[in-house]
């Protein structure tokens, strides 16, 4: 492991099922994420994205390799440890918030502080701090339904930040908001990692990420792969990799890229409709 | 997570009133029947109680009044006078019969009590007299309202009238009532040898234990069994309660199993809501311990309110009841509050066991498969 390094995870695989049902999900993957970087997974569905996010948050074990955070071996620890490790030094943002409905902002933070063990008064101050340093301190008694999609995802961040974490992972935390309030969430994740340089780890399909990324990493097939050109199915939303585009159409100039044949002729049939929404 | 336990109840106001008003009306079934049976027990025993007398005697292995049958002679009534400690002896003859009205007919408790003597009659009267004389009455306030019977009306036992010359308070309970006639008129309605009484009430004299003259007199007198005034009424309560043991324990099994199965389902019901918010809990760092926290916690919540909406409304129905259902007496005892505080920790317990296991199984690197 690199001394620097927060994240090391060294030829890792994983496996579900077994004999002619077993599947490869994630493939002798290597990776490296030091303090204050900011990565990006992208790659398309199934690639092994999420189960390799769920590795490095000591959601599920690997079926060979290593993952260090910090000092601790994930893959040495037994479920009783994981806890622990998932609440002190790994923060999670999720694409659809997940806030606890019946807690108010104030509460959804407080809470994980408190799970430390710290005091529920000692708990409410910190998550008010950290909830006013992001711009929701009008908003600390709400419950989360009366929230905006970026506020919702705002509270989310500071509940990942809430308990220090050397590393922040979150899946598509763009995915739900608008363009707005994805950039705000970019920018948010950005001065995260760099001015308390915690390593935050992305995954997503959503190529205004690359902005903010330091590194774009391709995962295809379980494997990392070389970082190519993407565009987006301006059907379905999926990233595609144009020089592997199953179909492809032009349309007033513009050549645009598709999933399958089915989202092409989609497309094809009402063009303006799906650029659209697009714009929008 | 107690807070989280609290607010995960009262998110959904529908289902916490339901699950709240079952498990209110489990355990209303199991107050409310103990409270219904310890009000009656006092009513049935009122008479014992709030007799005057010190001690009862009665004919051997008679320990009680109702349901049962006591013949004794003059010559026990004067063996006991005899005892030491003893200041009077007072006879009573007694039955149960029908008191019958132009309204209809009243169980109650026939009182033959001589008005010469200083016990064995109605001690109180609300209206008329307590002087009581052949062919005269006094029966209960209870039967008076409801039968609309008024001093001066007149009824029947045992075919023979009888005209209402006072009203007591106290001594109708839900199975039936008391009414006092004169020692001769009993003697006169069954045709019975003036040398028999049912009961001797005995008045002891200032210093003396009733247990000690009560064990005196039996103890001079094989063919009678007496028994102080205290002895008597529990004798009297126990009977009751045999007799309703199987009743009270149809309604505390039928009150805990409905208490379990509401408490359960609302408890399973919520954690099956909730279960992708346990997960996030779990995928950030809480510990199946944590969750298990706010299951049980938000059973017992669910539980201490429904047990207090219970006892609210044993007591509301305390004031009621008596007032629209004359005899009908609602008693909240300590040890039908223990048993209701009993049943909700076991149902507590045993309803968090299912989601308990639900949140154990609980996959947390599903928070991230949508």
């Amino acid at each position: 492991m690199n001394m620097q390094s927060v994240v090391s995870v060294e030829k890792v695989v994983r496996r579900f099922g077994s004999g002619t049902t077993e599947v490869v999900a994630v493939k002798d993957i290597s990776l490296e994420v030091v303090p204050g970087e900011v990565v990006l997974i992208m790659g398309p569905s199934g690639s092994g994205k999420t189960t390799l996010l769920s590795m490095l948050g000591g959601l599920l074990r690997p079926s060979e390799g290593r993952i260090q955070i910090g000092e601790d071996d994930l893959t040495l620890m037994d479920e009783s440890q994981l806890p622990n490790i998932r609440l002190q030094h790994i923060g999670f943002i999720f694409q659809d918030f997940n806030l606890l409905s019946a807690l108010t902002t104030l509460d959804n933070v407080a809470l994980v502080a408190q799970l430390t063990g710290i005091s529920r008064k000692e708990s409410r101050k910190k998550a008010k701090v950290l909830l006013e340093q992001l711009g929701l301190g009008q908003r600390l008694d709400f419950l989360p339904h009366k929230l905006s999609g970026g506020e919702k995802q705002r509270v989310a961040i500071a509940r990942a930040l809430v308990n220090k974490p050397d590393m922040i992972l979150a899946d598509e935390p763009t995915a739900n908001l608008d363009s707005h309030h994805g950039r705000e969430t970019m920018r948010l994740l950005r001065e995260v990692a760099k001015q308390e340089k915690r390593s935050v780890v992305i995954v997503s399909h959503d190529e205004r990420i690359k902005e903010i990324a330091d590194r774009v990493l391709w995962l295809e097939d379980g494997e990392f792969k070389d970082m190519v050109e993407m565009a987006v199915d301006p059907v379905c939303g999926m990233s595609i990799d144009i020089l592997h585009a199953p179909a492809t159409a032009d349309f007033e100039g513009t050549k645009y890229y598709f999933c399958a044949n089915g989202c092409r002729h989609e497309f094809l049939a009402a063009p303006n409709s799906f650029l659209q929404v697009d714009h929008e | 997570m107690i807070r989280l336990a609290w607010r995960n109840l009262f998110q959904n106001t529908t289902q916490i009133a339901l699950g709240v008003g079952g498990v209110a009306l489990a355990l209303l079934l199991m107050l409310a029947i103990d409270a219904l049976l310890a009000g009656s027990e006092d009513d049935l025993v009122a008479y014992i109680e709030d007799s005057g007398a010190d001690i009862f005697v009665s004919q051997e292995g008679v320990k009680n009044m109702h349901m049962a049958s006591s013949a004794i002679t003059r010559s026990d009534l004067r063996l006991a006078a005899q005892a030491e400690g003893v200041a009077t002896v007072s006879p009573i003859l007694y039955t149960t019969s029908v008191v019958e009205t132009k309204e209809g007919d009243v169980l109650s408790y026939i009182i033959g009590f001589d008005p010469m003597e200083p016990l064995g009659g109605p001690r109180e009267i609300v209206d008329g007299t307590l002087e009581i004389h052949n062919k005269e009455i006094i029966i209960d306030q209870a039967v008076a309202r409801s039968q609309e019977v008024a001093l001066g009306d007149v009824v029947e036992i045992f075919g023979e009238e009888f005209t209402v010359v006072g009203i007591t308070a106290g001594l109708t309970n839900i199975v039936n009532s008391v009414s006092f006639i004169t020692l001769r008129d009993f003697q006169d309605l069954r045709g019975d040898d003036r040398n028999v009484i049912s009961y001797v009430l005995v008045k002891i004299l200032p210093d003396y234990s009733a247990k000690s003259v009560a064990a005196e007199i039996t103890a001079r007198n094989p063919d009678v069994l007496a028994l102080s005034e205290a002895e008597f009424s529990r004798g009297e309560r126990q009977i009751i309660r045999d007799m309703s043991v199987e009743v009270l324990n149809i309604m505390n099994v039928s009150g805990f199993l409905i208490g379990l199965a509401v408490t359960a389902l609302t408890l399973y019901s919520n954690t099956l809501h909730k279960r992708s918010e346990y997960g996030v809990l779990k995928a950030i760092g809480a510990k199946n311990i944590h969750l298990y926290t706010v299951v049980v916690a938000q059973a017992f919540i669910s539980l201490m309110i429904g047990t207090v909406v219970a006892i609210g409304f044993i007591l509301l129905l305390g004031q009621l009841l008596p007032a629209l259902v004359p005899g009908v007496a609602v008693t909240l005892t300590a040890s039908g509050l223990l048993r209701v505080f009993a049943a909700s920790l076991i149902i507590g317990g045993l309803s968090a066991l299912v989601p308990a296991f639900q949140i154990a199984r609980l996959d947390p690197a599903e928070v991230f498969r949508g």
